[in-house]
């Protein structure tokens, strides 16, 4: 197997447990935030997201099997809280939608789009194409529930949180070296970034989307435009 | 990479669509509330969401 192939097929293995966990998660926020604003458009779309989340489980655990990676899915996962324990229950739920939708949905937004602007082959483009489909609203329920939560609660408790999301998103190798194998045409043409694509992605993302984004709705991005140097500063 | 697209696709259009439904209720105690002083700095300081 070559290197792309085989990293490939780790990727995509590691997408469908991904796709597996924001499944789960929309359910749980979509019961949470009906219940303090039950106008919202949220949680229908929060549960059409899941149910576009569990599709994508099966097509990149399709692809992964496919490249030699069989994904062994756990039917009974469970989700742990990723909020601070000192949060209300509405800003819990605010803290969780904003890591998964305004910051992780939407830099996956942006990987999908750089991937198909590239060559991929003609069975990962059609999964890249159907999940990209999706995950434009998914990234959207973020930034909505964050707009309408910012005239009705308090939202710039979020600002020192950031850096928390940021770090709890991040590969630990992103800022590293790639590795010495990566074969970056190959791993383009099976649906996957090589290492200094990505960083360029993920830090366009956070500076010209995420930040602006969330400074727009009151959240101050300035711990996390401090993190994220601290961050990308080697050693 | 059109981050600038992203950013009106993906934000602006996120904030039309939180806009375009009834308006959420203003929850004063929520309005006021500041998390506790151990927010972001301890332990409990939270987490981030894996991805692509």
């Amino acid at each position: 197997m070559t290197s792309a192939r085989r990293a490939a097929a780790e990727a995509w293995a590691f997408r469908a447990r991904v796709e597996q966990e924001a499944a789960l998660r929309f359910d749980q926020l979509a019961a949470i935030v009906a219940g303090f604003d039950p106008g919202s458009p949220v949680p229908a779309m929060m549960r059409g997201a899941a149910d576009d989340e569990r599709r994508h489980t099966e097509l990149c655990a399709g692809l992964a099997e496919g490249l030699g990676s069989p994904v062994a899915l756990d039917p009974g996962a469970e989700l742990p809280p990723i909020a601070p324990r000192s949060l209300s229950a509405r800003q819990a739920a605010l803290y969780e939608v904003v890591a998964a939708c305004c910051i992780t949905e939407t830099e996956s937004m942006a990987t999908l789009t750089t991937l198909l602007a590239g060559e991929p082959e003609p069975e990962v483009r059609e999964v890249l194409h159907e999940i990209s489909r999706d995950e434009v609203v998914h990234a959207r329920i973020g930034w909505a529930h964050l707009s309408r939560e910012s005239v009705a609660a308090e939202v710039a408790f979020l600002g020192p949180l950031v850096p928390g999301m940021l770090a709890g998103t991040i590969d630990p190798g992103l800022f590293g070296p790639p590795p010495p194998d990566e074969d970056p045409e190959g791993l383009l043409r099976l649906g996957v970034l090589p290492l200094a694509k990505k960083r360029e992605v993920f830090l366009g993302t956070l500076e010209q989307v995420v930040f602006p984004g969330l400074e727009r709705f009151g959240v101050d991005a300035g711990p996390a435009r401090e993190w994220l140097a601290r961050a990308g500063t080697p050693g | 990479m059109q981050f600038k697209k992203l950013f009106q696709v993906l934000v602006l259009g996120g904030a039309v669509i939180g806009a375009s439904a009834g308006c959420t209720q203003a929850n004063a105690q929520e309005k006021g509330k500041k998390p506790a002083a151990d927010a972001g700095t301890t332990g409990s300081s939270g987490g981030g969401v894996k991805g692509w």
